[in-house]
């Protein structure tokens, strides 16, 4: 019976996933905007017809509302370094053993976050976790004898 | 008036937005070759994580998830329901190599070239490792080595270990005192005015963050071991002879938002406004939390949350 | 009338109003406050006030000022400028408030109904007249709420004026039915002349009165709904119209504050808070360290 488990996974810890990098440069550059919600949908909307032109951009504070709420807004741009990725899969593995393949669908170096009502401050979560490249540096570089 | 609909599932995802070293895209772009995800062991935890190998495994890297509850992207016309944020940034192979080298090390005693130490049939990626660039050049810092027949053979050494691990903490607490993440109990506060008593603290307080840090990489042995170097003494606030239940309930506010008197000092004071508690939250404070701990021992250490 | 300050930025509040007249700050003042649009689900809700001096009501009276909802579009437009032309000794000012405001207001953390919105509004705007140096000293309400309480809290932030509340005081004072024909007409030239903020090109513009059991709004609302979005900010998505009908047909949304049902969403979160304590995916019951729990990183065991 142990060794069943352990074969199994033996198995899915062995499959991995392939990032096709592709032609980045030419990848989409779509805007991004992190919301304080949770949406129940994975696809296409309205976007730039409903909210993008909704945006209200006055004295550094953006202010837009959707579903009647009141957003408050900030543009963060990516740590120096790094580019923002969105990864799609195209076709599920019908297992956790078989390989998959994600591809780069589009690029990204600035995105928008949106707090319900609060004013954006360098103490919400998205602006602190920004910090971690630049620590994950230090921890990770390497140290000379 | 129509009723809130509960959340429903998230079902499986198929698209995921990260932040990535641009390593990770150059170095593709000059060697031809895609990145690949797979499973390494945690060198902490020992169970199964998520990390990348770039430039035909020269480079590895760890993934690392912004999750937020409550979040989802708009990318371009399109909702994605799943909110997190994926960060890809480097990691030094050599605490992935560690655990392996130790236990080899346990088992053995003796000098081993690398290729058999690391091997695990759990975790066969883990042979990727070899081809970093960084190994070979960094496994002296962690072992003894000796060269015969053209090969090199390698023996876990506690004591360079522990000093390799030092000169980690050292760059880290240096990278903390260029950044502006709060380390201490306290918050930084440019209104507050340190005395220099409390500086004297504060350098305990880098070395203790920064400790906690690189403990995040290795076992809980070594993170012991690298304590007593570092002279730091065990802490013992009231908050940690605490029982775990009673450690953090249901709050999952920073550790220092109750302490943190100097904010109200600033002139750009900004309280954001109390959440309210929801109905859940009152019935959670309403319910008998006693026995709580002991239901723990239900949940296997892979379960999933119900994130949806 | 004159919307262009409302409509350079209609998803906030706005105040319009006229010149104040000379006499107005020398003499003794009565002041009429009325509303309108407080029922619609689209659309902004206007207050208005209309100020004249006490010895010149017979002059109102005589511009034939009637409770606007007894006139037509057109009367009303008409005693609007008949009321203009009174600037001499008739002053008003009105206070817009958008469907956005209305909508965030009410649908904030910290609830704000539409009584309070109200109240404050109106306050709001008689604290206006003061300041200008208008010499009130009686001031007439219609009201649509409990008249008592009202009068109470607007005799106690007002004192030194006489304050009326009164159901359908504009079909009783004069002065109020001037203050709700200039809301009135605030309204309409809002509503018909509507400048979305969205993009939305060619919209339909047929909603109807904007009342909820007008049959035209109703299957407006039901034709413009956006399954993701809801409805551009001109809809009050406050009321219980459309929220009805954005749980009933949009993508489900969900906020931190939500109100979710009792003991199932407990027990939701007692797991969740416990599986964060011992930590995600971990085999010892070491934390994480307070830089990732801070910032809600985690490891991830797959993509």
């Amino acid at each position: 019976m142990r060794w069943i488990t352990k074969r199994f996974k033996m198995s899915s810890n062995g499959s991995v996933t392939t990032l096709q990098l592709g032609l980045v440069a030419q990848a989409d550059k779509p805007p991004v905007h992190l919301l304080p919600c949770e949406i129940e949908h994975d696809g296409p909307a309205e976007v730039s017809r409903y909210f993008t032109s909704a945006v209200k951009n006055q004295k550094h504070e953006m202010t837009v509302s959707f579903r009647g709420r009141g957003l408050k807004g900030q543009e963060v741009s990516c740590p120096h370094g790094y580019t923002g990725l969105v990864l799609k899969e195209d076709h599920k593995p019908t297992s956790d053993q078989e390989d998959r393949t994600v591809r780069v669908s589009s690029v990204f170096h600035r995105f928008t976050y949106w707090n319900l009502e609060t004013p954006p401050t360098s103490d919400d979560g998205v602006v602190m976790g920004m910090a971690w490249p630049d620590l994950a540096e230090a921890i990770h570089g390497s140290v000379d004898d | 008036m129509a009723s809130k609909k509960k959340r429903s599932l998230n079902a499986q995802n198929d698209r995921w937005v990260v932040i990535a070293a641009d390593s990770v895209v150059d170095a593709a772009k000059s060697d031809g070759s895609d990145p690949v995800f797979v499973r390494l062991k945690n060198p902490a935890t020992d169970v199964a994580s998520l990390y990348l190998f770039g430039a035909g495994d020269a480079d590895v890297y760890e993934v690392k998830a912004f999750d937020e509850d409550y979040r989802s992207w708009f990318i371009g016309q399109t909702v994605q329901r799943d909110g997190r944020l994926l960060y890809i940034t480097p990691v030094d192979p050599l605490y992935l190599l560690l655990p392996y080298i130790i236990k080899a090390g346990k088992e053995q005693g003796k000098f081993q070239p690398v290729e058999q130490v690391l091997m695990d049939e759990d975790f066969p990626a883990c042979r990727r490792l070899l081809r970093c660039a960084r190994t070979r050049a960094s496994l002296p810092q962690v072992a003894e080595e000796k060269e015969g027949n053209g090969q090199r053979f390698y023996k876990y050494s506690q004591e360079k270990t522990v000093e390799w691990l030092k000169k980690k903490v050292d760059r880290t607490v240096e990278a903390l005192k260029k950044s502006n993440i709060s380390v201490g109990g306290g918050v930084k506060s440019t209104t507050y005015i340190r005395t220099k008593q409390e500086c004297n603290v504060q350098e305990e307080d880098y070395l203790r963050y920064a400790h906690g840090l690189i403990s995040e990489y290795i076992s809980e042995d070594l993170s012991k071991e690298l304590q007593k170097i570092l002279q730091l003494p065990e802490v013992s606030s009231p908050k940690d002879l605490e029982p775990p239940s009673k450690k953090r309930k249901v709050s999952d506010t920073p550790v220092e938002a109750g302490e943190d008197y100097t904010k109200f000092n600033g002139a750009s004071f900004a309280r954001k406004p109390p959440k309210k508690m929801s109905a859940a939250q009152k019935s959670l404070a309403k319910a008998d939390k006693t026995g709580m701990k002991s239901m723990s021992a239900f949940f296997s250490p892979k379960a999933k949350t119900e994130k949806n | 009338m004159d919307l262009s300050d409302f409509e350079a930025d209609n998803s906030v509040s706005c105040r319009l109003s006229s010149a104040i007249p000379d006499i107005c700050r020398t003499t003794d003042c009565c002041l009429g406050i009325d509303e309108a649009g407080r029922g619609p689900v689209l659309g902004p809700m206007v207050y208005g006030i209309c100020f004249c001096p006490i010895d010149r009501k017979e002059d109102l009276k005589a511009l034939k000022v009637a409770d606007s909802k007894t006139l037509t579009e057109v009367e009303r437009e008409n005693l609007f400028c008949k009321l203009d032309e009174a600037k001499s000794f008739v002053g008003w000012a009105l206070q817009i408030l958008s469907p956005n405001t209305i909508s965030t207001s009410m649908l904030q953390r910290a609830k704000y109904n539409l009584n309070a919105l109200s109240h404050d509004a109106a306050i709001g705007l008689v604290q206006y007249a003061l300041d200008c140096g208008v010499q009130l000293k009686e001031v007439f309400v219609d009201t649509v709420g409990p008249a008592e309480k009202y009068q109470d809290k607007l005799s106690q932030r007002f004192p030194g004026v006489e304050v009326t509340v009164r159901p359908k005081a504009d079909s009783l004072f004069p002065i109020v039915s001037a203050a709700s024909i200039c809301a009135k007409v605030a309204r309409d030239h809002a509503v018909t002349s509507w400048g979305f903020v969205e993009d939305l090109g060619d919209v339909d513009t047929d909603y109807g009165s904007g009342y909820p059991n007008d049959p035209k709004t109703k299957s407006w609302l039901l034709k413009h709904l956006d399954p993701v979005f809801g409805y551009p900010q001109f809809v009050r998505f406050s009321w219980s119209t459309a929220k009805t009908i954005l749980d009933d047909k949009a993508v489900p949304v969900h906020w931190d504050d939500d109100e979710e049902g009792g003991e199932k969403a407990a027990a939701r979160m007692n797991c969740a808070s416990m599986l964060s304590y011992f930590g995600k995916s971990r085999t010892s019951a070491r934390e994480t360290h307070r830089f990732f729990s801070e910032r809600r990183l985690q490891s991830l065991d797959s993509l």
